[in-house]
């Protein structure tokens, strides 16, 4: 029977030695015998009131030089106590990585005699967000690896809900208490943790028990369940290359492109930046798909974000591929593929100056102003201090899988919801349209080109086959806003950025696309 | 430091495991060709690109497949196993009867009801589009051509190259016996009493714009011809109208001549 290990991690003062005081001092525990290593050794003091804690110590200078001592000291008391200890809980060192902990314990000589638990991570609300930006990975690898945060000092509800969120951006769907909250955290900490593993083969015959068992009770009802599911493999087939391409693109400016060529090659001007962003947008043949992560990432590398705005709302329609599908689907009209471009790239400019004129308050980045420091795929490697090639590749092929995975699940949301919306919903739209003014048709197509969440190199040819019951006006409208932003966009947006950032980035380009539209086709400049 | 220990990571193994499904899945779909079902060949390439992909990212994580990580995660595979189970779990390809009024490509028929009910048909759209592909890529004789007795016999496989190159030079089919197989499509708010059309389901990128598009076929009898049938026609290419935006434009179309009932055609027609 091996013996549970909790530990507890968190920065220089931010609580441990207070938190263990209370909680292993706890009436109802005087009679489990614990065992407490300290890392660390701070301001205050542990003290065992009822006499079942045992405590040894470790300095820093030890655990940094000999490790191996460690392992036998520990081993060599284990050994000893075995039948006398019920639980080890240890206070880890602040700004030594979690990972040197757990190989300790991995050693052969400690593996069989205990194992870890659960993580508790103590961090002070009124400097956590400090401290992550100053002290490297060491930290930010603690609150990724642990199972519970136990927060101290939140005195407002907003700073508690900042924090909440910076902490779930690195440690996503983690368990978040307050420090008076106590009660509710015994219970969870020695609750059974589910193995994950077993959830996921679980999960994964839930799915296909689902389908067995649903898919014919929907068809009685005449939901064509069927080409729901060939429609979102048709998305999904044809999305996940071109992500593929997005993220290994946005991986590769990400890891190969160091901070400070931006900082100096980059134009400072905001406007020749979105002049370059266009030009950008041209020369890479993808579509929305990938230009979303590519977004994410310019932002994290600190180009301006009106620029990087730009870049994100012109190349989805500007490309190549895009220009040569439209020329296709309209019969080589020029004149649809000259302003299909030329309004994409207006629009795009106005999107971009309107967050140029009125930059959006707080930050853009859902991980705070931090997600520019790290890596959303557990490696806390600084990226800059990784010099060599081989060890830069493997730190590009881990950061496009986790921000594959990353994005994708937005993906697959967004594609499923569209798939269901192509079988239900053109019909509405078709149907409001009958009568409809100019202005109207226009924002109907809108509409719908954010429903359908087309590719932007295949959504010509389903415009043009709603050339017959609208005007050129609203067509216009479809393909000039669609590849910008449609539900699968918002969905991926959503994996990186605020959700008030992505409601005005919504609301800035629905408006600016309308407003381009309606007047060149009202007015009839077109 | 002291060295890495060793123990078995189950989210890598899972990844491993996703990684190396979804490239085999990718080569399946290209190598079986069901990938036909959901996109154009033109996809081929870039499936092909994603298998290698995937297989990098297999080899990738082998290395850390022992390098032990206190908090496991398995959901996020999920992003490749639901494709993954939904491709492998039993259904059918989209058929004919799937084009009802509600379904994206039944649309395009729905609109025609508030237009001029004349034979403005759908199969102008799609046709009109492949037209100028095949001007570039230059089809110099299509199998099945028999300039000696004045008759095109049009092949499955090349309905949507004929289709084209009819639209492209009318002209100079006028006048010819036309042999060619499709499904019938009847929509009598929008055809007259003696028309329908005949017809194939055609992708020009995914399943999600998979559409009905074919000739439009003049017929005495059209009565007991049913929707989704398929039908092999005989008949006369002749030069009709339509009209499109106030505009007149010439359409090709079949004065049928004999109808046989045929064997239902599997498969999709790829633009480009």
């Amino acid at each position: 029977m091996s013996i549970p290990v909790y530990v507890v991690t968190g920065f220089l003062d931010s609580g441990k030695t207070t938190f263990l005081n209370i909680l292993l001092n706890r009436r109802d525990w005087k009679d489990i015998r614990i065992l407490i290593i300290q890392f660390e050794t701070g301001e205050e003091v542990f003290q065992s009131q009822n006499g079942n804690c045992h405590k040894i110590s470790f300095p820093k200078k030890v655990l940094e030089q000999q490790p191996k001592q460690i392992i036998s000291q520990i081993n060599g008391y284990l050994q000893s106590h075995e039948e006398e200890l019920d639980e080890i809980w240890i206070e880890w060192n602040g700004v030594v990585p979690f990972s040197e902990l757990q190989s300790m314990f991995l050693d052969p000589s400690l593996r069989f005699l205990c194992k870890i638990q659960k993580t508790v991570h103590i961090a002070d609300a009124a400097n956590i967000e400090n401290l992550l930006g100053r002290t490297g990975g060491a930290l930010l690898e603690q609150i990724a690896n642990s199972d519970f945060v136990v927060l101290r000092n939140v005195s407002v509800a907003v700073t508690y809900k900042r924090i909440r969120r910076l902490l779930n951006g690195i440690n996503p769907g983690v368990d978040i208490y307050d420090i008076k909250e106590y009660d509710d955290l015994y219970k969870q900490l020695f609750r059974k943790k589910e193995n994950p593993v077993n959830f996921f083969f679980a999960a994964l015959v839930f799915i296909v028990a689902i389908h067995i068992m649903v898919k014919p009770i929907l068809e009685i009802f005449q939901i064509p369940v069927n080409t729901i599911i060939n429609v979102f493999l048709g998305i999904i087939l044809q999305a996940i290359p071109f992500l593929l391409i997005g993220v290994l693109l946005s991986s590769a400016i990400q890891v190969f492109v160091p901070q400070s060529v931006i900082e100096r090659r980059f134009p400072k001007s905001i406007g020749i930046g979105m002049l370059v962003a266009i030009l950008a947008g041209f020369c890479l043949p993808v579509c929305d798909c990938a230009s979303i992560p590519v977004f994410r990432s310019l932002v994290k590398k600190g180009i301006p974000l009106p620029v990087a705005i730009t870049f994100m709302t012109a190349s989805p329609v500007i490309n190549p591929v895009v220009i040569l599908s439209t020329y296709y689907a309209f019969s080589g009209d020029l004149n649809i593929v000259i302003g299909r471009v030329a309004l994409g790239i207006i629009a795009s400019f106005i999107i971009g100056f309107v967050f140029a004129i009125r930059p959006p308050k707080g930050h853009v980045l859902s991980g705070g102003g931090l997600d520019r420091l790290m890596c959303s795929c557990g490696c806390y490697e600084d990226i800059e201090s990784i010099t060599t090639f081989k060890g830069k590749v493997r730190l590009f092929i881990r950061h496009s899988q986790a921000e594959f995975f990353n994005v994708g699940k937005y993906l697959v949301i967004g594609s499923f919801v569209a798939s269901v919306f192509q079988i239900f919903g053109t019909g509405l739209f078709t149907t409001a349209q009958s009568g409809a003014g100019l202005a109207l048709s226009i924002i109907i197509m809108m509409v719908m080109s954010f429903v359908l969440s087309l590719c932007s190199s295949s959504d010509a040819i389903v415009a043009r086959s709603f050339s017959m019951q609208f005007p050129m006006g609203a067509i216009m409208g479809f393909l000039v806003f669609g590849p910008m932003m449609d539900i699968k966009n918002v969905m991926m947006l959503s994996s990186g950025f605020s959700k008030r950032f992505i409601g005005k980035l919504l609301y800035t380009m629905f408006i600016v696309c309308f407003a381009v539209v309606f007047i060149l086709y009202g007015l009839g400049v077109m | 430091m002291q060295t890495r220990v060793k123990a078995f990571n189950p989210q890598i193994f899972l990844e491993f495991l996703c990684y190396s499904a979804f490239a085999g899945l990718m080569l399946y779909l290209i190598s079986s060709g069901k990938y036909l079902s959901y996109v154009t060949p033109r996809m081929e390439p870039y499936l092909y690109f994603t298998a290698i992909i995937m297989g990098i990212w297999a080899l990738a994580v082998l290395g850390r497949m022992f390098r032990p990580q206190h908090k496991v995660r398995s959901m996020h595979c999920f992003v490749l196993v639901i494709p993954i189970l939904l491709f492998l779990l039993p259904h059918g390809p989209l058929s004919t009867s799937d084009f009802s009024d509600n379904f994206i490509g039944g649309n395009t028929f729905a609109n025609r009801r508030e237009q001029n009910s004349n034979d403005l048909s759908l199969e102008d759209r799609s046709p009109t589009d492949t037209t100028n592909l095949y001007t570039q890529t230059n089809v110099p004789e299509l199998p099945g051509l028999d300039t000696v007795n004045k008759k095109i016999t049009v092949s499955n496989d090349d309905f949507g190259k004929w289709l084209s190159e009819i639209h492209m030079n009318m002209e100079k089919y006028e006048g010819y016996t036309i042999i060619m197989t499709g499904f019938v499509l009847k929509n009598s708010e929008v055809l007259e009493e003696d028309e329908f059309i005949l017809a194939h389901l055609i992708m020009s990128c995914c399943v999600a714009d998979l559409a009905p598009a074919g000739l439009l076929c003049k017929h005495d009898d059209v009565s007991d011809l049913k929707n989704d049938t398929w039908i092999t026609v005989e008949g006369t290419f002749f030069i009709g109208q339509y009209e499109y935006d106030g505009k007149n434009y010439d359409d090709p179309q079949i004065n049928v001549t004999n109808i046989t009932p045929a064997e239902a055609v599997e498969g999709y027609v790829y633009l480009y």
